[in-house]
Formats: structure tokens, C-alpha cells, sequence
């Protein structure tokens, strides 16, 4: 299950598990947003390759028009997630408590 | 003690999969830290199957307890054989413009188990995938490390 809630001026706040069956939902409701995305990450619990997928594809998408894709209150397990895939340097990150 | 279901080849069949490694973890008392890790690659390895895969059969999915974690074996029948164990190496340097989505699956998943090996029986047609994940990892002398198949 995975809800997304905000944008616009507020940060977009995503919840559940963003996995393979979830992804074509949060990249429809991404594709919507533009300039500096901020993602709430605190009630993320899951990521897979699908949710990178999804993550990486929007942040090109707002690369291309000046903007960008922000993660904030990211947990341990997702930090791990960007590491091992080097998404640690690409996308602007922030860990959670 | 084991735990042993099948799944359809169906990407909707994750969230059964989810519900049963949560029982299972439950069951076996394995450590519940560890579950993440095991969906993360069990979503990895079943998405593969229903990609890539022609067949039409069910896939297995078996949970073991071992010590100080799990051992999940993931069975496909009428498959073709591709050596998970072997996939070309992701570069998680390049910057954005230069990254695709895709390819990361098995990239992660050897970044994140203790052990993974690959089986193929061509008489069969039957690929069997074996990982283990502990709370630890597995001391040098227990580590099966990353086996493949000749395919």
C-alpha cells in the first residue's frame, strides 16, 4: 500500500511501500509537480529497483527544467538503498532520526 | 522448520508475498530486521520471473530459519536459465543524465545478501535460487558466496 499526499508549495509526503506494484501510481502522481520536489520520506518503509526507477526518472525530468528531487527524513534501510546504488550522489538526501 | 507457498506469475502477486514473509518471519522467530532486506530481493528475483519468464507455472518460494537468520529459496519450473549470480556490473558513479532506470535489480541484491546461488537443472528446465541473509552475515567458512551455473 502507498499514499502521496501535497506538493505544489509543500513538501509531497509518501507513505507505505513504494515497490513494483505501486510505481506507475507514484510516477503519475510525480509527473505532475515541477520545480524543487521535496519528498517526505518518514513513513516510506519500503524501496525497491521499481521505486529508484521512479525516483530517478523524475528527478531527470525536473533536472531538465532547472528544478530538482529532494528526499528528506530518509530511514536506515533506504539510506542503505541509495548507497549500494549511488543514488547517494546523485539525488540530495536527508536522513531521518 | 521451512515455510513453502507458490505464486502466480503476476506482478499483483507481491502483496501475497509481502503477507507471506511476514508470516513466515513470525513463525520461524526469524529476525524481524532482516524482513526489508528478504522482500527487497524476493520482489527483485519474482519481478525477473514475471518479466523474463515464458513459462506458465507457479513460483515457489521457501523460508528456512538458520541461525541468526533466514535462507529463501526461490523455485521457477519451464524456465530458461540465466545466472542471476553472474549479471554485468552496474557503474553507481555516473551522474544522472548518464543513469536508466533498470538494471539495478541484481546489482542491490548482491550488495545485500550474505549468499546467493544459482541452480539450473536443463533436464528439468527448473531454476532454483538460493540466498541467505543473517542478522551478522556468515563467518568466511560458512559463506557460500556468490555461485553460479553453467549455463
Amino acid at each position: 500500500m502507498l499514499t502521496m499526499q501535497g506538493g505544489g508549495e509543500g513538501p509531497v509526503v509518501i507513505s507505505g511501500r513504494l515497490d513494483a506494484t505501486q510505481a506507475a501510481a507514484a510516477q503519475s502522481y510525480l509527473d505532475r509537480l515541477d520545480g524543487v520536489v521535496t519528498l517526505d520520506c518518514a513513513a516510506l518503509d519500503y524501496l525497491s529497483s521499481a521505486g529508484l526507477g521512479v525516483l530517478l526518472k523524475t528527478h531527470k525530468r525536473l533536472l531538465g527544467a532547472g528544478g530538482r528531487l529532494r528526499l528528506t527524513a530518509v530511514n536506515r534501510h533506504l539510506q542503505d538503498i541509495f548507497s549500494y546504488s549511488g543514488f547517494d550522489q546523485i539525488l540530495e538526501i536527508e536522513p531521518g532520526r | 522448520m521451512r515455510e513453502s507457498a507458490a505464486f502466480p506469475r503476476r506482478i499483483d502477486a507481491l502483496s501475497a508475498i509481502v503477507a507471506f514473509t511476514t508470516a513466515a518471519f513470525e513463525r520461524l522467530g526469524a529476525p524481524p530486521e532482516l524482513r526489508r532486506d528478504v522482500d527487497f530481493v524476493l520482489e527483485e528475483l519474482f519481478t525477473n520471473v514475471v518479466k523474463y519468464g515464458r513459462g506458465t507455472a507457479p513460483v515457489a518460494v521457501d523460508i528456512a530459519a538458520i541461525a541468526g537468520g533466514v535462507e529463501v529459496t526461490l523455485t521457477e519450473r519451464e524456465a530458461e536459465c540465466f545466472d542471476v549470480t553472474r549479471a554485468p556490473p552496474v557503474d553507481t558513479t555516473l551522474p544522472a543524465e548518464s543513469r536508466r532506470p533498470g538494471g539495478l535489480g541484481l546489482h542491490l541484491i548482491a550488495r545485500l545478501v550474505d549468499s546467493l546461488q544459482y541452480d539450473y537443472s536443463p533436464a528439468e528446465r527448473c531454476s532454483r535460487i538460493t540466498f541467505r541473509k543473517t542478522r551478522t552475515g556468515l563467518p568466511p567458512d560458512e559463506a557460500a558466496g556468490h555461485e553460479g551455473a553453467t549455463c
